[in-house]
C-alpha cells in the first residue's frame, strides 16, 4: 500500500493585500487529508480571506496554494471542493430540496440520493418541500451546510458553520463532520468562539494575516500554559 | 406627538442621504439630467428640413393655389419639389423618402379641399411637420377662408394616434421591466452571498450569462407574447349580468409579420437581460438598483425615437442615440408593425443585427463583471 503524502492543501508564501491592510501575510501551510483543522482567530484576523484564497475566490498578491496538488485557481477542482459561506447563500424563494439539488447540479452529482442523504444528516428532509424563506436562521444554517456537502467533496471549507445552531445539533454537526474525515476528508472549520476548539484535530491560531501557532489543542494549552484557548490568544499576542 | 422621536425620524433620513452618497446626487443629479434632455430635445430640436410636393387636382383654379401654396411654402423653410405633379408620384415620393409631406389640391360639389399626405409612422414628427405646413397654407389663401384641410397617411391610414405609438411603447414596456427584474434578481446574487456561493462551484462565468439569458429569457418570451396579443389583438365580450360589454385587447391595427416583431421585442429583452447584470456592479442595493431609471430608462425614451424622431434631435444626442438599443428595437418594430417592411428591407436588417450584436456585446461584458474575486 502507498501512502500518498501530497498534503490536500499546500500554501506557501502566500500574501493577500488589500489597499493598505495584508489580510494574509507570508503564510506557509500543510494541511493532511482526513484530518479536522480548526481555523480560529478574532473578527479580522484574515480567517475569510484565507478560505477564500485556498477556494480560488480570492487572488493572492504573491505565493500560490495547492488544493490536492492543483494551483489554485482551478476551476475544475472546485468540483472537490464543499465551501460553506459566512453568509447563507441560499435561494430563500425556493425550496429546501430546490436549492440542494441546484448546488448538487452545478457540482455534477445529478442523483436524488446523494441530495436526500445529505438533507437527512442536517435533519431537513422532511421539510424537504419548505421556501426556504420560512426556515428559521439555524434551520437556513442547517441548509447552506447541506448545499456545501452534496457533492461530497474531498476538501470542506466551513466558515463558521455552528453559528445560530443549538446545542443538540451542534453536538450531531460534529460527528457528522468526524465522519467525514475518516472518510477521507480534509476539513477546515473557521470559528471566532473558541469551545468546538477541542474537537478538531489540531488548530491553526490566526492573528493579524499570520499563522500564530498551529498544534493539536492540548498542545496549544500546554505551551501556552493557559487552559482556555481565548486565554491563549491574549497570551501569544504579547510581544 | 412627541418632537423629538418625529425629528428622530427626519434626523435618521438625512443620516441616511449623508451616508448613501449615490442616492444624494441622484437627488440633484436626475432631475437635471431629465429635464436638461427634455429641454434640448423639444426646445433644441433641429428643424424639420421637410420637402413638400403639391399636386393639382382641381383644374385652372387648382393651379394658381398650387403656385401660391408653392410660394409660401419655400418661404416658410420648406423644400418644394415642383417635379412632382400626380397622386402616384406623391404617394411613391413618400414611400421611398424623397419627400415628406403632399399636399394635394381637390374640388368637389363642396367646394375645394385641401389633403395632406404624411407618412404616418411617427405621429409626432408628422404632427410637426403639419404645423408648418398649415402656416404656409395660411397665408397662400390670405384672407379668403381656408379650404377644408383633409390629412391622410400612408401607413396607419385608418388608426389613431396611439396605433402608430403602440409598437413603440411595446419595445419601452419589455425593456424597462426585463431591465429591472434582471436587474434586482443578480444584485441580490452578489449581496446576498449566492454568487460567491456559483463561484466556488466548477460554473463558468458565461453558464451564469447564458443561463440568465434563458431563464429570464422564456419568461420575457411569455411576456413578449402577451403583450403583442394584447396590443394586437381584440375579443369582443358581450355584457355578462351586471358587467358592461367591452373589448379585450387593443385591436392596434397591423401591417407586417407579429413573429418578426416577437423576435426584435425578445432580443431587445435579451440585450436588457444583460444590462440588467452588467450594471447590478454598480448597486450594492435593490434601491441603487432603481436608481438606474432616470438613468439609464429615460434617455432612452427621450433619445430612442419614441416621442421625437432622431433626425430632430440636436446634434450632441443623435450620436447617442445611436447608440442605445431601444432606438433600434422602436425602429425596426415601427418599421414592422406600421410599415408591414419584412426581413428582406435593409432597415430591418440593420436594427435585427445590430440588436443581436448588442445583445451579444452586454452578454460578454456582463460576463467580465463577474469576478471570481467579488470580496
Amino acid at each position: 500500500m502507498t501512502i500518498d503524502i501530497t498534503p490536500a492543501i499546500a500554501v506557501r508564501a502566500l500574501t493577500k493585500r488589500f489597499a493598505e491592510i495584508t489580510a494574509v501575510d507570508a503564510l506557509d501551510l500543510d494541511l493532511a487529508s482526513g484530518r479536522i483543522y480548526g481555523l480560529l482567530g478574532p473578527n479580522g484576523s484574515g480567517k475569510t480571506t484565507l478560505i477564500r484564497l485556498m477556494t480560488g475566490l480570492a487572488r493572492p498578491t504573491s505565493g500560490e496554494v495547492r488544493v490536492l496538488g492543483t494551483r489554485m485557481p482551478n476551476r475544475e477542482i472546485l468540483g472537490r471542493i464543499g465551501y460553506m459561506t459566512q453568509a447563507d447563500g441560499i435561494y430563500v424563494e425556493l425550496s429546501v430540496w430546490e436549492n440542494v439539488r441546484f448546488f448538487a447540479d452545478l457540482a455534477g452529482v445529478p442523483d436524488e440520493a446523494a441530495a436526500a442523504d445529505v438533507l437527512r444528516v442536517v435533519e431537513l428532509y422532511e421539510r424537504r418541500k419548505t421556501p426556504a424563506l420560512q426556515l428559521s436562521g439555524g434551520m437556513r444554517r442547517r441548509l447552506s451546510l447541506a448545499c456545501a456537502l452534496v457533492h461530497k467533496p474531498s476538501v470542506i471549507f466551513l466558515d463558521e458553520p455552528t453559528v445560530g445552531i443549538d446545542p443538540a445539533l451542534r453536538v450531531q454537526f460534529w460527528t457528522y463532520f468526524r465522519q467525514l474525515a475518516a472518510d477521507g476528508a480534509t476539513l477546515v472549520v473557521s470559528s471566532h468562539v473558541m469551545d468546538e476548539a477541542d474537537r478538531c484535530d489540531e488548530l491553526l491560531l490566526m492573528l493579524h494575516g499570520r499563522l500564530l501557532t498551529r498544534g493539536r489543542p492540548a498542545e496549544v494549552r500546554a505551551q501556552t500554559h493557559v487552559e482556555d484557548i481565548e486565554q491563549a490568544f491574549l497570551k501569544l499576542d504579547q510581544p | 406627538m412627541n418632537a423629538r422621536r418625529t425629528f428622530a425620524i427626519a434626523r435618521r433620513i438625512a443620516e441616511f442621504f449623508r451616508r448613501d452618497r449615490r442616492t444624494l446626487a441622484l437627488v440633484f443629479v436626475a432631475p437635471i439630467v431629465i429635464m436638461g434632455l427634455l429641454g434640448w430635445v423639444i426646445r433644441d430640436q433641429k428643424p424639420q428640413s421637410s420637402t413638400v410636393a403639391i399636386v393639382n387636382d382641381a383644374g385652372s383654379l387648382g393651379e394658381a393655389a398650387r403656385t401660391q401654396i408653392g410660394g409660401q411654402a419655400t418661404s416658410a423653410g420648406l423644400t418644394y419639389r415642383e417635379d412632382i405633379t400626380t397622386d402616384d408620384a406623391a404617394r411613391q415620393a413618400i414611400i421611398d423618402g424623397s419627400i415628406d409631406i403632399a399636399v394635394m389640391i381637390r374640388a368637389d360639389s363642396t367646394g375645394p379641399k385641401v389633403v395632406v399626405l404624411t407618412e404616418g409612422v411617427n405621429p409626432a414628427d408628422d404632427a410637426a411637420r403639419v404645423g408648418t405646413l398649415r402656416e404656409a397654407l395660411a397665408g397662400a389663401f390670405g384672407g379668403q377662408s381656408t379650404p377644408v384641410l383633409e390629412q391622410q397617411s400612408i401607413y396607419n391610414e385608418s388608426g389613431t394616434f396611439f396605433d402608430a405609438f403602440a409598437p413603440a411603447l411595446v419595445g419601452f414596456v419589455v425593456f424597462f421591466l426585463v431591465f429591472i427584474l434582471t436587474g434586482i434578481s443578480f444584485l441580490r446574487e452578489r449581496v446576498g452571498g449566492t454568487l460567491e456561493r456559483l463561484l466556488a462551484t466548477p460554473v463558468r462565468r458565461q453558464e451564469i450569462v447564458v443561463g440568465y439569458s434563458l431563464g429570464f429569457g422564456i419568461f420575457a418570451t411569455l411576456q413578449v407574447a402577451l403583450v403583442l396579443v394584447f396590443v394586437l389583438g381584440t375579443v369582443h365580450i358581450g355584457s355578462i349580468g351586471p358587467l358592461p360589454e367591452i373589448n379585450l385587447g387593443l385591436g392596434v391595427p397591423i401591417a407586417g409579420s407579429p413573429l418578426l416583431a416577437f423576435v426584435i421585442t425578445l432580443l431587445l429583452a435579451i440585450a436588457a437581460v444583460n444590462l440588467g447584470i452588467f450594471l447590478s456592479t454598480f448597486a450594492r442595493t435593490e434601491f441603487q438598483i432603481l436608481q438606474f431609471i432616470p438613468l439609464v430608462i429615460v434617455p432612452q425614451v427621450l433619445l430612442s425615437g419614441i416621442f421625437w424622431p432622431i433626425s430632430s434631435l440636436p446634434g450632441f444626442l443623435a450620436p447617442i442615440a445611436r447608440l442605445l438599443p431601444m432606438t433600434y428595437g422602436i425602429e425596426g418594430l415601427r418599421e414592422v408593425l406600421v410599415k408591414g417592411s419584412g426581413i428582406d428591407a435593409s432597415t430591418v436588417q440593420l436594427d435585427v443585427s445590430v440588436l443581436a450584436g448588442m445583445a451579444v456585446l452586454l452578454a460578454v461584458v456582463a460576463t467580465l463583471t463577474i469576478r471570481r474575486e467579488v470580496a
